[in-house]
């Protein structure tokens, strides 16, 4: 059980974690999900005991390491926790056996099981044949295995991965994604793992944290965020391509909805509409509920096709069977079901 | 393992991470930089040295006292550091952007005259130019039947050229880091767009490098008004005076709150230019490039003007570095300046005591007092060297940890600070500081212990500096990664930080040796006969008459100052062995 209780950082004055609190059970693949800034990183190092909160509560297993309101803290070393970092921060002067070998020294981890330690993760993660290699001698991706070998061997209880797949390749970080995954079943350990791409988050959370502005938006498993998104904020962070959001506005009678008075009844007079980009389609002729934009974009995904428009500022995105005849630059009609599939408040809240 | 996070292994966090450090670091800066500073101040506002201000500023003595040295200040620091943007600047262009041949060499050639004490070029030219003004022996010029003009031969024109010579490689080491960042793609999308050379040279890369220019000719400026070896060589003579060797005069003789009012101005005058140089540079959007690819520069082409600009560099560059190491080796061993190349002797290196000759003071090798110059120096180099960079790291360290709070910015600004404090006016500060007892501890002057101190806070902006590179290269991740493990300070210190940061740590410690060893202008005032140092033996037996003895002083502190940039170079150059590929 990793407990996570009003944590809050304060940098001066700024606020980068404000209030979080988050609790998930053991062996929980935990995803801290948000945009560069929002305060993700600094959570991260919380847990990792490497900064201390200004106020709030971290327990793992019970036991509180970090406390904010009594200024009281575990040593990193000793809250049975590992962190990868982004830039991997391999010691350049130690091979990758040295590497992975350094922190159980440090742990008087006796000799032969020492060794015997090193070579079972180096199997575990694929780079045996790399031991006495230099970190500057072997690709990127080995660079990250060593990086993550260098972190499990102390076999810590909770694992922490800042980015770690921000610095690879596109195809490297698909098969990454997997190997972590297995990882995460071969060691049982609970993982916390901070990124800012929403994919990494669903194909691999059992729960997800959505952060903005340092708080958290929105906690729950993966399917819940793009089932029943909380806030504005998180129903277009989340899902490929993102939801639609229009927004409805009161005017006069009517209601103006993207610009255009429709036949809809809002629950608020100032608010959100979302709909999801597979239930939009397109149409040829202006109808009651079309709204003409700029085609931008369309890229085939698996089999279908993905639609963009854009007119003052308003982007919506359709997934349809069929490529537009239009043209890139033409005008299209992007046709909005019947009834928006959630509404949000202006604030972002969600409404229903 | 599984339930290591026991709470009893807690611990209180009393004060805020790194509050401890910043205090620490805080303190020994202070009692280092401010007090010195503070302290000279307060010395001059006492009610009986409070007079010195109104003798300097308004009294009957101020005009020799403070005014006509001003104004040969000022005209020596804008005359100079013009000439040094403008010569070091067109050296770097030609380094940098052109095809110039021997571009390399020149490059190298020009980093060397700063390299070089400054007092070296101004014997050399003394060596070479003297004639007969103020008696003494004549220079090689003067021997060969050419009739030396005063004005060439003492005060400021001398000045100007020997500073100038001097400095320019400063700027040129600016100049040339900033045209280097100029990414090639910025020059090619202008050729693109059809601009020719010229239109790319002032419209392109000179604005991109204008604040390097600034800075460049700011430190120029901060550094001849603050020399004192050349002015005091080639002007003092002919009573040419500037702030700097008014400073050291009223010092030596005994005035000493007028000395320590001019020492105050001077520094007030060189801090305010550096200060406007920083305004200027950091008022406008910073320029710096960033360098993604490093392409390959497209050189200009100077077709014809090829070999005539390669010798224009090519004069400059033998006269700063290479005539004064030929004329000061030759005049160590020649018995008359008059006549360099002929009746060589070695007895002003390994000679015994001779009545017959130069009023029997024997061989510097045999020289009891030189020989423990030497070791004094050496002494105090090293000693300089490694409290130095101790110092440079823990401030470096400190605040690349603890970024936040007005307390770091305190360390830097402060750290920084003497880099605005001519040398002399630091000793003279020194002297006012500890120069009597405080409180319980005893009076420093005349110790080795105070030279040491003194060099270590005049050097520190420098060891900051390299202590700053140190932990770039090692810091942040590939520290906190080794925390994480549970690794103690010490445990971390030897297995991860000293590893990674020997070399550049190595590097550091012998360039703020070669400063210090063949520093005047801080230790003049510092010197006493018990604690003697090579440049001031050197610039005594100058100003007495004995050129060879302090030209031979001189080679000898050349040598071991390019001996040691030599091999600072190459610990930094060299690569590490396990970055070798």
């Amino acid at each position: 059980m990793l407990e996570i209780c009003n944590l809050t950082k304060r940098f001066g004055n700024f606020e980068a974690v404000k209030d979080v609190s988050i609790s998930v059970p053991d062996g929980a693949f935990l995803v801290l999900l948000g945009p560069s800034g929002c305060g993700k990183t600094t959570l991260l190092r919380m847990l990792a005991g490497l900064e201390l909160p200004s106020a709030g509560q971290i327990v793992f297993d019970g036991n509180p390491v970090s406390d904010g309101d009594r200024n009281w803290t575990v040593d990193p070393a000793k809250r049975n926790s590992g962190l990868v970092f982004q830039s991997y921060a391999l010691w350049p002067h130690m091979s990758v056996r040295g590497n992975v070998e350094w922190p159980l020294k440090v742990m008087r981890m006796p000799k032969a099981d020492r060794a015997a330690r090193v070579s079972e993760v180096l199997r575990l993660l694929d780079i045996a044949q790399l031991a006495d290699r230099y970190p500057n001698e072997i690709s990127g991706g080995q660079q990250q295995r060593v990086a993550i070998a260098r972190t499990i061997a102390p076999k810590p209880s909770v694992l922490l991965f800042d980015e770690p797949l921000s610095n690879l390749d596109a195809k490297l970080r698909v098969e990454m994604r997997t190997e972590l995954m297995r990882l995460h079943r071969a060691t049982g350990a609970t993982t916390v793992y901070v990124t800012h791409d929403q994919i990494e988050a669903m194909t691999m959370a059992t729960h997800v944290a959505v952060m903005n502005h340092g708080r958290v938006q929105q906690f729950g498993t993966p399917a819940d965020l793009v089932d029943h998104p909380e806030t504005a904020f998180v129903a277009t962070f989340v899902g490929t391509p993102p939801n639609n959001m229009v927004p409805v506005v009161k005017n006069g009678t009517g209601f103006k909805v993207g610009g255009r008075h429709m036949p809809l009844i809002p629950p608020a007079d100032d608010c959100l509409a979302m709909y999801r980009a597979e239930a939009m389609t397109l149409s040829d002729i202006e109808g009651e509920t079309t709204l003409s934009m700029e085609l931008v974009e369309t890229s085939a995904i698996a089999g279908r096709i993905m639609v963009t428009g854009l007119r003052d500022g308003l982007r919506l995105t359709a997934i349809v069977d069929r490529v537009p005849e239009a043209r890139i630059g033409e005008t299209i009609q992007f046709c909005l079901p019947p009834l928006p599939d959630s509404w949000f408040g202006h604030d972002g809240e969600r409404i229903t | 393992m599984a339930d290591a996070a026991i709470s009893g292994q807690g611990r209180r966090v009393i004060f805020r991470q790194g509050t401890v450090l910043k205090a620490v670091v805080l303190l020994l800066l202070v009692a280092l930089i401010v007090l010195p500073l503070i302290r000279t101040v307060l010395f001059t506002l006492q009610p009986d040295t409070i007079e010195a201000w109104s003798d300097v500023l308004s009294g009957r003595l101020s005009k020799n006292l403070f005014y006509k040295p001003l104004g040969n200040t000022l005209l020596i620091g804008v005359v100079v550091s013009m000439a040094c943007v403008l010569l070091g600047g067109f050296l770097a262009w030609l380094v940098v952007m052109t095809n110039v041949p021997f571009r390399k060499t020149i490059g190298v050639m020009a980093t060397l005259p700063f390299m070089i004490p400054s007092f070296a070029a101004a014997l050399a030219w003394g060596a070479l130019f003297r004639n007969d003004r103020v008696g003494g022996q004549l220079g090689w010029l003067e021997g060969l039947g050419l009739d030396i003009p005063n004005w060439l031969a003492w005060g400021m024109v001398p000045t100007l050229i020997v500073l100038t010579l001097h400095y320019f490689s400063l700027a040129f080491t600016i100049i040339a880091a900033a045209l280097a960042t100029v990414n090639s793609d910025l020059v090619e999308a202008a050729q693109i767009a059809g601009a020719k050379g010229r239109r790319i040279l002032m419209g392109i890369i000179l604005p991109v490098t204008t604040p390097a220019l600034v800075a460049a000719g700011s430190l120029c400026f901060a550094g001849a008004v603050s020399n004192f070896a050349t002015p005091a060589l080639l002007g003092l003579p002919v009573r040419m005076q500037t702030l700097s060797t008014r400073l050291f005069g009223m010092i030596e003789v005994g005035q000493v709150e007028r000395g320590y009012v001019i020492g105050i101005l001077l520094v007030l005058i060189s801090g305010a230019f550096l200060w406007a140089g920083n305004r200027i540079v950091s008022g406008r959007r910073s320029y710096a490039t960033i360098t993604g690819k490093g392409g390959r520069a497209k050189r200009f082409d100077l077709r014809g003007a090829r070999w005539p600009l390669c010798a224009v560099a090519a004069v400059i560059l033998i006269s700063s570095t290479v005539i004064p190491v030929i004329v000061l080796t030759a005049s160590s061993l020649a018995p008359s300046s008059a006549n360099l190349f002929s009746n060589w002797t070695l007895h002003y290196w390994l000679g015994e005591s001779d009545p017959s000759f130069a009023q029997g003071i024997p061989g510097i090798a045999y020289n009891e007092d030189i020989v423990r110059a030497l070791t004094i120096t050496l002494g105090l180099g090293l000693a300089v060297a490694f409290t130095g960079m101790f110092v440079g790291l823990l401030a470096s360290y400190t605040t690349a940890r603890f970024r936040e709070g007005w307390a770091s910015a305190a360390i830097t600004q402060i750290s920084f600070l003497p880099l605005l404090v001519p040398g002399i006016a630091f000793g003279a500060a020194y002297i006012a500081y500890l120069g009597a007892p405080i409180g319980p501890l005893p009076a420093l002057y005349g110790t080795f212990a105070l030279l040491v101190i003194a060099g270590t806070a005049y050097l520190l902006p420098f060891s900051v500096q390299t202590g700053r590179a140190v932990i770039q290269q090692v810091g942040g991740e590939l520290e906190e990664s080794a925390r994480i493990t549970g690794a103690s300070f010490v445990r971390r210190l030897f297995a991860i930080t000293v590893p990674l940061a020997i070399r550049g740590l190595a590097a550091g410690g012998i360039l703020i040796f070669v400063k210090i060893v063949r520093d005047l202008s801080l230790v003049v005032l510092l010197f006493t006969p018990t604690m003697p140092v090579l440049s001031v033996v050197a610039y005594r037996y100058a100003s007495e008459g004995f050129g060879q003895f302090a030209n031979a002083i001189t080679v000898v502190i050349l040598f071991i100052s390019i001996a040691a940039t030599m091999i600072a170079n190459r610990l930094q150059t060299k690569s590490q062995p396990w970055l070798q590929n």
